[in-house]
């Protein structure tokens, strides 16, 4: 009952009012910007050559302003908001009329998710047992040849080290396609050759990803795992014989591992707002572009619903954290 | 030590990684570019990557690639790839549904400058009062699932546009057309309700124009705004084949009753089995996968078309030589002002700010000289130069400015283009002294580059320097000009306004060049000083009628700063303006002479206005690569337009000859 009082009701408090202030600043912001979507709308018509009438451009203006239910005031449009929210309806995209926005963000999810979940994963996993090892064996030649290894990569700018990536890869060996997320032709289904295809088009943005994230894991891990392995309670375990096996997992790994998993936790909600720079640089699909061009032509819609996504998986992965940190943390249990 | 030595090593491995994949090869020959520092060329010498000489690919996806063109998608990836409906809001149709797809009832061709009848067969048939028009239909054609194309269609379409006001030519249909009808199979009449003598051009294509719905799929959809008509059904030669989900490549497959298209009709068989538009999100990629031949068409900014032209064995441009470009697309580009707002609603403010400008380092600076300047509201390119730019020369010579104390002054300049043409010389390209050529190339003329008379200008409006020489505006508050553009560097606004941003500096104003993707509102809804949008709506491409052009700077479509314009971004109108266009309106847009001499008097106006400053025509920077496709419409051979984005590049496809390789 106390865990419940003390620390499972609070926190379900403050996933609501995150969830109920994010929208709310989601929804004002942009409505603050000069962006405006109906301008962008008829300047996209007109710029791509269409010619619009303009004696009929005030009607077409009315017209857009009652499709995109931007009429009335903004308290109106707000309470219009939520109560679509709760029947489950992001509302359609303004720009790419009249798609609906769950539409939209339900084709882009699957590349962005199984990127980025699978980059982010990996990074982790591989940055951190290296780290660990590294950090505890840090006078060890190959810990210090890493070291350097990761000094060098980590300052890269990420953009310069995709193009570096995909220049050698792409198109000096040419092992892996430049562009896009499946070859030209090629029908999704859930066939081998799809699969393989799609596979062979992710593997220059993932590798990108996972040597920058996994090397920023790398150095944290070794840094922290250094600094745990001069506590006094390592080296007590030292003096009294403990095996090196368990001091490295038990004593070591596992306290160093705490901010670990707390970082964890937020890469993991942060997948939802796209990686805009790697989907450019490779040309692949995701969430990112789709943001960046919602944000553009004030699609209003669009990017409250990619927000939304990412508000709620942010603030869940933090009260999923907090909810599992007494199993990691004995401490938090005993309090 | 030990580990500043490895440090040291692997500091150096990662730069040869880099140096690898960017370096040079050494059997490339060098490109030198040109940078204008503070109104300085700088000319730097470039190294490209090496070219891999193995193999292209036989398969490109599951495409026979020595079947498939590729072309690069201009508006790139499409954010609605299961939508085709092109009637309501944006559907990226150049993802192939204007160029392979659909068949509009004209289209421009601006390399010819003709008109080509699509599904009608003949011009358009006006009443004298311009309130009733009568279309002939071609006949023979078919839809791509093989049903007849009819009257029946175009009634329907125009029906339906009307009885619903989700799409995107609701409002224009519902204010003009009182009743369409069709008298037979391959007529129909449109009755309207005021007279309108341009009433056609609405099914006009010039990268765009209402299309005709196949009735036969519309008439069973309960709601068609929301329809999303696929897969679709076009009478354009090509029919869908396959779509990425993800909105990166659309694949079109050649009909086999690809004679029942009017392509099929009026040209002959197109030459690609499959065409493909896919999209990158970067420039640089484009270039790989040209060079990689994996792109056979694309567009690319200035610095791009160098890179590829010097690395690719078999990239060619639209001209062979200098300039490379494309200088035949109908459109002027330069700069606006806000003329709603002070000091910009002063037309000799306007003219001082245009006489401050250097054209041939302006020109320089944007584009290294490669495009040609026009001293009025349309291109010096296509039809426009026998029209009207030739015909008003004498008028330009004599155009004299007021600039006070019984000074004047005539700023018109005919050498200017042989003032650029010497630029081009010294940046070492082969120009000939063929006045025909540089006429083509660079112009018949622009305006002095006369900063004492701009100050006098200013001076004469109460503006006044500072003890540093900077501008001050008439309330003695420092003269801060911001020139907003797209984000976009290779983009022609973007080159405009950081051009013009140097110009004005050096004259001793505070400009500064501000790029924003949100310049689309800002510029509708009024909200800048000045901007790199084009100074006039671009003509149709073909004959003299300049309605498109005028008709934007009528002042019923004039709105208060902060409210979005109908009109054009600068706001400006005058009654004199007005009352050309009442004629314009009034003439049949066939009629070359009356049109011609109304649009003379309107472009007579804007120069005196000038609400913004014309400076040279838009240019393109075409690349194909001839390892698999070659008879490319080149300046050589410009039997069509060159862009494959364009609807008429459907007309191309019969002409392009595979290489068998």
């Amino acid at each position: 009952m106390a865990f419940l009082r003390r620390y499972l009701i609070p926190r379900l408090i403050q996933y609501v009012l995150v969830i109920f202030f994010g929208v709310t600043a989601v929804f004002l912001v942009p409505r603050l910007a000069p962006t405006d979507p109906i301008a962008s709308t008829i300047a996209q018509i007109r710029s791509q050559g269409s010619y619009l009438d303009p004696a009929t451009v005030d009607q077409f203006i009315e017209d857009l302003t009652e499709l995109y239910g931007l009429k009335g005031s903004l308290w109106e449009q707000y309470i219009a908001l939520w109560r679509r929210l709760f029947r489950g309806d992001l509302g359609v995209s303004f720009f790419q009329f009249p798609t609906p926005v769950i539409v939209l963000i339900g084709r882009a999810l699957p590349w962005t998710v199984g990127l980025l979940l699978t980059t982010t994963v990996l990074g982790w996993l591989i940055g951190n047992i290296v780290g660990g090892l590294a950090g505890y064996f840090s006078r060890q030649k190959w810990s210090r040849a890493l070291d350097v290894v990761a000094m060098v990569i980590r300052p890269l700018p990420y953009y310069i080290f995709a193009l570096a990536l995909l220049l050698l890869l792409g198109y000096l060996v040419r092992w892996f396609p430049i562009a896009g997320g499946a070859s030209i032709g090629m029908r999704p289904s859930w066939t081998w050759t799809y699969v393989r295809d799609v596979l062979r088009h992710s593997f220059l943005p993932a590798l990108s990803l996972v040597i920058l994230g996994g090397t920023l894991w790398f150095q944290t891990m070794k840094l922290v795992v250094q600094n745990v392995n001069a506590e006094n309670f390592v080296q007590y375990a030292k003096l009294g014989g403990v095996k090196e096996g368990k001091i490295v997992f038990r004593y070591v790994i596992r306290n160093a591992l705490l901010p670990q998993i707390t970082g964890l936790g937020l890469a993991l909600g942060q997948i939802f707002s796209g990686a805009l720079i790697t989907e450019i640089v490779f040309s692949y699909p995701g969430l990112g572009m789709l943001l960046y061009n919602a944000v553009i032509t004030g699609d209003y819609n669009l990017i409250m619903g990619i927000t939304l996504l990412s508000i709620v998986a942010i603030t869940t992965a933090i009260l999923i954290i907090d909810l599992l940190y007494p199993l990691f943390d004995p401490r938090v249990r005993y309090r | 030590m030990r580990g500043k030595i490895i440090f040291l090593v692997a500091s150096l491995l990662a730069t040869l990684i880099l140096l690898v994949a960017c370096g040079p090869a050494p059997t490339v020959t060098p490109i030198e570019v040109t940078r204008i520092v503070q109104g300085t060329p700088i000319v730097v010498t470039a190294t490209p990557v090496p070219v891999p000489k193995e193999k292209a690919p036989d398969v490109l996806g599951i495409l026979p690639r020595r079947e498939t063109l590729i072309a690069a998608q201009l508006t790139g990836r499409v954010g609605s790839p299961d939508d085709f409906n092109e009637w309501v809001g944006w559907k990226w149709r150049d993802r192939g549904m204007q160029q392979l797809m659909n068949e509009p009832l004209w289209s421009v061709d601006f390399a010819t400058g003709k008109i080509i009848n699509g599904l009608a067969d003949g011009d358009p048939i006006y009443s004298e009062d311009f309130k009733k028009v009568t279309i002939p239909l071609r006949k023979g054609v078919a839809w791509s699932d093989g049903v007849p194309f009819t009257a029946a269609d175009v009634v329907f379409t125009v029906e339906t546009l009307i009885k619903f006001e989700g799409f995107n030519a609701h409002s224009f249909f519902a204010e003009n057309v009182e009743r369409v009808y069709a008298p037979d199979d391959y007529t129909v009449v449109f009755e309207l309700k005021q007279p309108n003598s341009r009433f056609h051009t609405t099914f006009l294509d010039r990268w765009g124009s209402t299309w005709i719905m196949p009735k036969h799929i519309f008439e069973k959809v309960e709601d068609p705004v929301k329809f999303p008509f696929n897969p679709p059904v076009g009478t354009g030669p090509y029919k869908l084949h396959s779509y990425d989900p993800a909105g990166y490549w659309t694949v079109w497959e050649k009909r086999e009753d690809w004679d029942k298209s009017p392509t099929g009709i009026l040209f002959g068989e197109p030459k690609p089995k499959y065409i493909v538009f896919q999209a990158f999100a970067h420039e640089g990629a484009k270039i790989l996968a040209q060079l990689t031949h994996q792109l056979d068409a694309v567009d690319l900014s200035a610095e791009g078309l160098k890179a590829a032209l010097a690395q690719g064995e078999t990239n060619r441009a639209y001209q062979r030589t200098f300039p490379w470009v494309v200088n035949n697309d109908p459109c002027i580009t330069g700069l606006t002002f806000n003329t709603a707002k002070p000091p910009y609603d002063n037309p000799e403010v306007r003219w001082a700010l245009l006489l401050a400008i250097d054209i041939v380092e302006y020109e320089a600076q944007a584009v290294d000289g490669m495009a040609t300047m026009s001293p009025v509201h349309v291109p010096s390119l296509g039809p426009y130069p026998d029209y009207y730019i030739k015909p008003m020369q004498e008028w330009l010579k004599e155009f004299t400015l007021d600039l006070g104390n019984g000074e004047t002054f005539k700023p018109y300049d005919p050498e200017a283009p042989l003032r650029l043409a010497e630029y081009a010389k010294s940046r070492g390209y082969v120009i000939p002294d063929d006045p025909a050529f540089i006429a083509q190339a660079f112009g018949l003329g622009w305006y002095k580059y006369a900063p004492d008379v701009a100050e006098k200008l200013l001076i004469k409006n109460g503006f006044s320097r500072d003890a540093e020489g900077k501008w001050r505006l008439p309330n003695g508050q420092p003269w801060r000009i911001e020139v907003i553009s797209r984000s976009d560097m290779s983009h022609l606004e973007f080159k405009n306004a950081a051009a013009a941003v140097q110009q004005w500096k050096k004259f001793g104003i505070d400009a500064v060049h501000v790029p924003s993707d949100n310049v689309s509102a800002l510029t509708q809804n009024g909200e800048y000083d000045v901007s790199g949008n084009w100074p006039a709506f671009e003509p149709w491409g073909a004959g003299p009628d300049l309605y498109r052009v005028l008709d934007v700077f009528n002042s019923a479509y004039v709105r208060p700063i902060g409210e979005l314009t109908q009109g054009h971004t600068s706001r400006w109108s005058s009654p004199e303006m007005d009352d050309v266009l009442k004629r314009l309106r009034e003439t049949d847009p066939t009629k070359t002479e009356q049109v011609v001499a109304i649009g003379t008097e309107g472009l007579k106006i804007l120069v005196r206005e000038m609400p913004g400053i014309p400076t040279f025509g838009y240019i393109g920077f075409v690349s194909w690569d001839e390892y698999y496709w070659t008879n490319w419409p080149g300046a050589e051979n410009p039997y069509t337009q060159p862009y494959t984005h364009w609807g008429p590049f459907k007309y191309m496809t019969p002409f392009l000859q595979p290489t068998g390789r």
